[in-house]
Formats: C-alpha cells, sequence, structure tokens
C-alpha cells in the first residue's frame, strides 16, 4: 500500500488550486476534462456521477446583494444567474447568518473555505450578463418526473385534433379528453391559459377519481416547471423579438412583478387563514399567551364508534404505537 | 350526579397533554369521557421565524384546541367547570370569571 | 493509524471516508465480473459492497425500511422548446408511418434521448437525507462516522437549535450548522510530534506562568515588576537602533515568501517562515510606544497593521510627488505632513501617543529612502503590488494563524488526500467560512448523471437494487 501511496498516489497527497484532484486522473480513458478544463469523475468506475461546480464566493455575494440590497425578486435573481429559486433563498438565508456570526464576532473557517474552493470546481461571477444563459451554473427549469408519467399508455387520438402537453396531461390521469371548443380556446392563447393555472387558485383545479382515488389532473409540463413565465417570454421572443425587443423586455418585467405580486398575495392570504382560525389570549396576570384553536367534534369527525382520528385528543380504546418497533421515535422536523 | 367539564392527563413522564374532556364527576381521571370537546398542551412553546426584535418580546405561548360550540352546549345543560378549565373557558371568553367566595 | 476494523486491506471495502487507506482501497477496485455466479450470488454481493459505502453505520433493518423503489429524477426542460412547440407537433402523425427527418434540430431532445436516467444509481438516495451523511457530504467531516460523532457529541444545530441525533432525516430547507472548530480539526492537517511538544512546552509555560503571578500577587514586590519592564524598555531600545528600512525590506521579502504558493516548498518551511514574519511584525508593532499592550491581542495587531498599511498609502502620492521636485523634497514632504512631523519630535521625547509612531517611522523610513542616492532600491520599496503583497501575508496571517492551543496543526492547511475526495453534491448549498449547509431538496437523477455520489458504478448497483426490491 505505502509503495502505492509513495509512487501514485503521492499525486493526491496536496492539491493544485484551481484543479480537482480525483482518482480518475490516472485512468488514461477517464483523464478527459469537461468544457471548462476540469476533471470531473471523482470515482473511476462511476461514470455516472460527476463532481458539479458550487457558487463561488463572488457570485454568492452577488446573489444576497441582488436579493438583500438591491430588493429584486428570488425569481428574477435566479433567471439572471442561472441559479436554482431554492438555491438563491438558501444562499441569503447562509449569507444572513455569516454576517450575523461576524457581528457577534465568532471565529469562522476561512483558512478552510479557502482551501475547499481551491478543491472544488467553482462558477465564477461573469462580467458578462450572457454567459449565465450560455453557462449557467445549472438548468433552472428542471421538471421532476410524476408517478403518473411512468406507464406508457396507448391513446388514439383522431386526426383532426391537435394533441399537445395539455391533453398529455389530462391522458396520463384517466381524465375525459377536452372538448373541442375549450381546447381550441386554450390553444390559441396558451400564455393566458397557464398563467391562469400557476397563478390561480390551486384548489380549483380539476380532480378525477372519487373518494381516496380523487386526485388532480396533471397538469401540463409548461405549469409543472419552476420557471412557466420564461415560456411566455420566449414565445414573444420568436414573434416579436426581431421587431420590437424593447416591448419583449417590458412584457417580461411586467410579468416578473405580476409572479411577485402572486406570490405575495398567496403568502398573506395563507397567513390570514392561519390566523383566523387561532384566537390569541395574553392575559395580564400570566406570563403566557394562551392560543386557542377551533376543534371540531361532530359524527364526521369522531366517527361511528367514536374512534375517528380526525377529533380532537388523545382517542381512548386506540394503541398508540409509539414504542412500537419501527416506528420513528426521534424528530421529523425542526420548526425555523 | 354532576357532570363536569375536567382535564384528562395524557402524554408522557414530564411531557403532559390534556384533553378536555367532558365527563361523569365520580368516574377515574382518564377513563372514557362522555365526550372529548378540545386538547390543552400546559408546556410553553417559543415562538419561531421571528426577527432578533420580536423574539425578545415575544411571550411563550400554550396551545389550547377547543370546540367553541361543543363548550356552549355543555355549559348549557349544566356542565360544571373544574377550576383549571373555567379559567381556560374564560380566557375563551364562553364564561365570566370564577368568583372565589370570600372567607 | 488506521482502524482495522473498518478499513481492511485484505478484503477492501470502500467507506465514507477521507483516510489514505481508503484512497487506496477504492484506486483498486475493479468493476465485478460475476462469471458464473447465480443471480442470488451477484445481488448478494453487490449490495454488500454497496452497503459498506453507504449508510455502513445503519442497521440493515432500518435501512430496509428506508429503501423505496421509487425514485426522484428530473427532465431539464428549455423554455425555447416550449415555446416553439406546445407538444402538438411531437405527437403528429405518429402511428401513421410519419417519422422525424433525420438531423432534425431538436438538440435538447437528442441529448436527453442519448442519456439515459440512471434510476438504479438512485438506490441508496433516501440515506442521502440523513443528518450525518449530509455532514458529511457537505465536507464538514472527514468521514461518515465522524460526521456522526459531531452530532452526537452536540456540535450541530439544525435550524438553529441543537440536534443530537444523527439518524434525524433533514427535510427541504432545513439548514445544519457544525461548530467551525470541530470542522477545522476534521479537516485540517493533525499535529506532528513537534508540533505536539510545542503545545505541551507551552501548556507548561501557562501554568508557571500562572503560578508565578499568583506568587507575585502574593508577594506584591512592585518595585521588583517595575525594574523588569524597565529592563523590557532596555532591549526595545537596543532594537531601535536597527534602521527602519532595513526591517522594512526584511518584512517585504518574508511578505512575499509567505505569499509564494510554489508547490514544492513544504509545509514545515513555510511554517518557520510565517513564524518569522510573525515575529518581525511583532518587532516592530514592539516599537510603538504602547508595545506590551498591542502584542499581546492579535485582532488589535492586525488592525494596527492595517493603520500601517494604510498610512503608507496615504503617504505615496506625496512621496512621489516630492520625488518629482528638486532635492530639498524631504523637507517639503514633511512640511506637508505637520502632524507626523510633531509625532516625530514627541517620540523622541518619547510621549508618543499610541499610533503615530509607527507613521513617523515611516514617514522616517521614507525621508531616508528619498534622501539616498539609490532611487531604485525606494522604488521595489514602494510598489502598489509589494503593499499588496505585504497587505495579503498580513490578513492571511491574521485569517490563519500559528495557535499552539487548536488541536491541529497551525497555520490550519487542509489534511493529506483530502482533495481526492472533495466534491459537494448539488441538493446542498454550503457555506464553508460558518460551515452551515442548507439541505435544498432531496437528490434526484436526470438524464446522463445521478446525484448520489457513489463509488459503485451501474453494475453493482443494479443488482443491489434488485436485491432490495424483492418482497418479503
Amino acid at each position: 500500500m505505502f509503495k502505492w501511496l509513495n509512487a501514485q498516489g503521492s499525486e493526491f497527497k496536496h492539491h493544485t488550486p484551481g484543479e480537482t484532484n480525483y482518482l480518475s486522473k490516472l485512468d488514461p480513458k477517464l483523464n478527459e476534462k469537461n468544457a471548462n478544463g476540469i476533471l470531473e469523475k471523482p470515482f473511476p468506475l462511476n461514470l455516472s456521477f460527476r463532481s458539479e461546480p458550487i457558487l463561488s464566493e463572488d457570485l454568492r455575494n452577488e446573489i444576497y446583494n441582488r436579493v438583500v440590497r438591491m430588493q429584486r425578486s428570488v425569481r428574477g435573481v435566479s433567471v439572471e444567474l442561472g441559479v436554482d429559486m431554492r438555491r438563491v433563498a438558501a444562499v441569503v438565508r447562509l449569507v444572513e447568518l455569516e454576517n450575523k456570526m461576524k457581528e457577534q464576532g465568532k471565529s469562522l473557517a476561512i483558512p478552510y473555505a479557502r482551501a475547499i474552493h481551491e478543491m472544488v470546481p467553482t462558477t465564477p461571477l461573469y462580467d458578462d450578463a450572457r454567459e449565465y444563459r450560455s453557462n449557467p451554473h445549472e438548468n433552472i427549469n428542471d421538471l421532476p418526473v410524476h408517478r403518473l408519467t411512468d406507464p406508457q399508455i396507448f391513446y388514439p387520438v383522431s386526426e383532426s385534433r391537435q394533441f399537445n402537453r395539455i391533453d398529455a396531461g389530462r391522458a396520463f390521469s384517466g381524465a375525459p379528453a377536452l372538448l373541442h371548443r375549450d381546447a381550441a380556446r386554450m390553444a390559441a392563447e396558451p400564455d393566458e391559459t397557464i398563467r391562469r393555472i400557476t397563478q390561480g387558485d390551486f384548489r380549483q383545479i380539476e380532480t378525477v377519481g372519487k373518494g381516496e382515488d380523487e386526485q388532480q389532473v396533471l397538469l401540463p409540463a409548461d405549469a409543472r416547471i419552476p420557471h412557466p413565465h420564461l415560456i411566455a417570454n420566449d414565445r414573444n421572443r420568436i414573434s416579436h423579438g426581431m421587431t420590437e425587443p424593447g416591448l419583449v423586455r417590458t412584457k417580461y418585467y411586467k410579468r416578473l412583478d405580476q409572479e411577485m405580486e402572486v406570490d405575495q398575495k398567496r403568502k398573506e392570504r395563507a397567513q390570514q387563514r392561519r390566523e383566523r382560525t387561532i384566537h390569541k389570549v395574553q392575559p395580564e396576570n400570566s406570563r403566557f399567551e394562551f392560543r386557542f384553536r377551533d376543534a371540531v367534534v361532530s359524527a364526521q369527525t369522531t366517527g361511528a364508534n367514536g374512534r375517528g382520528s380526525q377529533a380532537p385528543g388523545h382517542r381512548y380504546g386506540v394503541p398508540s404505537y409509539d414504542r412500537k418497533k419501527g416506528q420513528v421515535k426521534i424528530p421529523t422536523r425542526v420548526k425555523v | 350526579m354532576v357532570v363536569r367539564i375536567r382535564l384528562a392527563r395524557f402524554g408522557n413522564k414530564h411531557k403532559p397533554v390534556y384533553n378536555i374532556v367532558v365527563a361523569q364527576a365520580r368516574s377515574a381521571r382518564d377513563s372514557r369521557p362522555l365526550e372529548v370537546i378540545g386538547t390543552f398542551n400546559p408546556i410553553p412553546q417559543r415562538p419561531t421565524g421571528l426577527s432578533d426584535e420580536e423574539a425578545r418580546a415575544a411571550r411563550a405561548y400554550k396551545d389550547i384546541s377547543l370546540d367553541r360550540s361543543r363548550a356552549k352546549y355543555w355549559l348549557g345543560v349544566g356542565a360544571q367547570p373544574s377550576d383549571g378549565v373555567w379559567r381556560l373557558l374564560h380566557m375563551a371568553g364562553l364564561i365570566e370569571a370564577k368568583k372565589v367566595p370570600n372567607k | 493509524m488506521r482502524n482495522r476494523a473498518t478499513t481492511s486491506l485484505n478484503k477492501p471495502k470502500i467507506r465514507q471516508s477521507w483516510s489514505k487507506y481508503n484512497l487506496y482501497n477504492l484506486s483498486r477496485i475493479r468493476p465485478p465480473h460475476f462469471g458464473q455466479r447465480t443471480f442470488f450470488q451477484q445481488k448478494w454481493a453487490s449490495k454488500s459492497m454497496a452497503r459498506d459505502y453507504h449508510g455502513e453505520q445503519v442497521p440493515e433493518k432500518k435501512w430496509q425500511r428506508m429503501f423505496s423503489p421509487r425514485m426522484r429524477s428530473v427532465v431539464p426542460m428549455s423554455s425555447f422548446e416550449m415555446a416553439k412547440d406546445d407538444g402538438s407537433s411531437q405527437s403528429a402523425g405518429r402511428g401513421s408511418g410519419l417519422d422525424k427527418k433525420p438531423g432534425a434540430p431538436d438538440t435538447l431532445e437528442k441529448f436527453i434521448r442519448s442519456r439515459r436516467v440512471p434510476y438504479t444509481q438512485m438506490t441508496f438516495a433516501p440515506l442521502e437525507r440523513r443528518l450525518d451523511t449530509a455532514i458529511f457530504r457537505a465536507m464538514f467531516a472527514s468521514s461518515a462516522r465522524q460526521a456522526r460523532q459531531f452530532v452526537v457529541h452536540g456540535a450541530v444545530t439544525v435550524n438553529g437549535k441543537p440536534m443530537r441525533y444523527p439518524g434525524y432525516l433533514l427535510n427541504p430547507g432545513d439548514m445544519f450548522q457544525v461548530e467551525p472548530e470541530r470542522v477545522m480539526y476534521a479537516t485540517g492537517a493533525p499535529k506532528d510530534r513537534n508540533e505536539r511538544r510545542q503545545t505541551r512546552a507551552a501548556r507548561k509555560e501557562k501554568a508557571a506562568a500562572k503560578e508565578a503571578e499568583e506568587a507575585a500577587e502574593e508577594a506584591a514586590s512592585t518595585e521588583e515588576a517595575k525594574d523588569e519592564t524597565k529592563g523590557e524598555a532596555k532591549e526595545e531600545a537596543a532594537v531601535e537602533t536597527e534602521s527602519p528600512r532595513e526591517t522594512l525590506t526584511a518584512l517585504l521579502a518574508q511578505a512575499k515568501n509567505i505569499m509564494s504558493r510554489s508547490k514544492d516548498v513544504l509545509p514545515a518551511k513555510r511554517k518557520q517562515e510565517l513564524r518569522g514574519f510573525q515575529k518581525a511584525v511583532r518587532r516592530i508593532l514592539s516599537r510603538s510606544g504602547s508595545s506590551t499592550v498591542l502584542t499581546t491581542n492579535l485582532e488589535e495587531q492586525f488592525a494596527e497593521l492595517t493603520t500601517l498599511l494604510k498610512a503608507k498609502r496615504a503617504e505615496k502620492p506625496s512621496d512621489s510627488k516630492a520625488k518629482e521636485e528638486n532635492g530639498e523634497n524631504s523637507e517639503e514632504a514633511t512640511a506637508e505632513k505637520p502632524s507626523t512631523e510633531n509625532s516625530a519630535s514627541e517620540d523622541v521625547a518619547g510621549k508618543a501617543p499610541e499610533n503615530s509612531p509607527i507613521t513617523t517611522q515611516l514617514a522616517e523610513a521614507f525621508r531616508q529612502a528619498t534622501q539616498n542616492p539609490e532611487q531604485d532600491v525606494d522604488a521595489s520599496e514602494l510598489t502598489d503590488h509589494e503593499f499588496e503583497v505585504l497587505r495579503r501575508a498580513l490578513i492571511q496571517m491574521r485569517d490563519n494563524p500559528i495557535d499552539s492551543t487548536k488541536p491541529y496543526a497551525t497555520p490550519w492547511r487542509p489534511r493529506e488526500y483530502m482533495s481526492a475526495f472533495a466534491m459537494i453534491p448539488r441538493y446542498l448549498e454550503v457555506n464553508h467560512n460558518i460551515c452551515a449547509a442548507v439541505y435544498l431538496r432531496h437528490p434526484v437523477a436526470r438524464p446522463g448523471w445521478t446525484e448520489v455520489p457513489s463509488p459503485f458504478g451501474e453494475a453493482t448497483h443494479t443488482p443491489a437494487f434488485l436485491w432490495y426490491l424483492r418482497r418479503r
């Protein structure tokens, strides 16, 4: 072993800043670098795993600047810099925590962070904004594969009919085909159709099935990706991009604002709903606040034998399995 | 016999959770009641998701869930709340505060 | 020392660890060739090999309950492609003999078609949700076992609250943080024998000093103490006779040495340089009136040095101006800065305020430099680049100090063979400065790629998946 470590293995002892130093370097077949000149396969046997770049310090600070100082929407920053929305939100949280720790004078692991950024590929902060489009940090429009789309379906369609993604969603979830009239109306204004789905009330989405099998009709991929407004924008660009680029841009920003507004409204409504069900009392002679939530005790919730799980409180005559093998006994979530 | 609205202790050691129950006065504390109308968690919870300033001013809270209409009904037919439940129902605005008799 | 129980060299098992033994084992695994073995044997061998790496610390029963045959995947969509076509052109003519023309420019679609989704590589994805595994993946610990120890020992918080269960399953959006000191210890090079000896010596010295202090307090002999300080002051005075310009050049040379990042420089040698640099800086600082106060606190020391550098910056343009003018520039230069002149006189008198002595020294150095006929030496001393070098060396010294009380070798450097394992999966967003990370989402597969780091390929994962897929 030490023979190997002293001969071939000695390469891995220390790293070269700005380069990855993986085992696949020893294999002449795998020793190929990607477009950015970086060896990206850490494991010689596993060719479907690659070490993907992380955000560089500059890019991270830029994200924080844009979201916090310049008050841009997370959605907008995500599109501009080619970073997933969840990642943008996480970066803001982490940088905020970092600032807080700095304020408190806590020790940071700066040499460690520097070393890591030297060993791991990073996405730099580009000067040219176009670079983010051509060479983004990650794909921001990832479509999660839905359970309903797993089976292959044979679905005959008449030739007079255009079969688009909306119809495909319905076919996958077993919903009846749309009326010709409705389908034509939706196809005529695709942007508006998708906007109505993504910005409307999610509870209004059509459902199929009965009882426990009731489920929402699978939405088209256009509505299930994180940035549906980008499709509308690209449609606009295809049709008007050459003649009036200014108009396309203003429309894009208008759409972003609209999305932000809708998100804001949704949040407010959820907050209101939460507050409506809770009645807070702060007695003067008590250190505590008492929060009364409304519960419903009725035949529907308690069930015929009084053991229904919807009713409030500990249920009588129902064994609790909290000490049983296989039961999760550790916390399952930590509230923020 | 009197019908009482009282608390029945559940949960674990050092982790009490109470059911607010309507039961016959002479029945055992945790036995099957006439009806469960809510729960009471006496362990104060720290509010989360607040900024630093808000967190400093915020009070810890205790969670209660209660079916108000059922509570009203049972009070209407003469169920007598125990002292602890009386305080809770008073806070929920269902009854007057209990008058402590002068000795 | 190798853990013989977990890192065998006879029957190599790959672990979630950065040890060199593991690296050696990793370098010699070959793709499995099952030959005449039965299907059951193939599955058994594959799953045991994979389980040695994935969640080796998790009991088999527990893992079997976590296993799910449904695996998450995503398809990268291009908004441009979706804008061009609402799906009807893809479905048009299917089954009626209409096919796509060869060479259709649907690049993204082609790309997706050409790469299969490596579903079976996602077999062990549920284990990546575990807190200890996530800590290892975020590179906060050198092995999953160590990560587990951090959690159990209470060094980890989830969403700001201490979490002591290594089996806690992270939810998307959870932020976990490990104490930076522990991370530095886990990822830093260990102390060698000399350093350990130095640590012991320092500890003894400290204890002795403490005792002495107590003794001194008991004796309360103030006169002796005074004498001592006087003696120190004399020594300092002796050092002061050294010309400031020389010390400056020496400082610069040392700073340059430190900043030169040549690969073949031995860490020990660099450390010597750093120590020398620190000493030199201290020497300069000790010339100032309040030296004894300043040298104790590193932060203050750094602040002092940065003010010194700023002073240099400020003086530089005026100095260059002075050079452009004629021979009696030095007087002018000093006249431009009456405050420094004043302080210089004060310094001579020995009643200097805190910051001024340094600036005066510098001013003096510059005056000497300008008066000198050898202008090239002077210029080399004052270039912007050198200021930058000096500043960077100082910052590095501040961030990465020599401190024998730490449990790792100081100044901190990454442990050996760490870079071969350095990668951060996409489902985590890590801030290494504060050793915190956010679990963004569950790991997913996408066409051609998986997000679950594993040293084994599909040849191992597929039989392992089939092993766990069987109904029991």
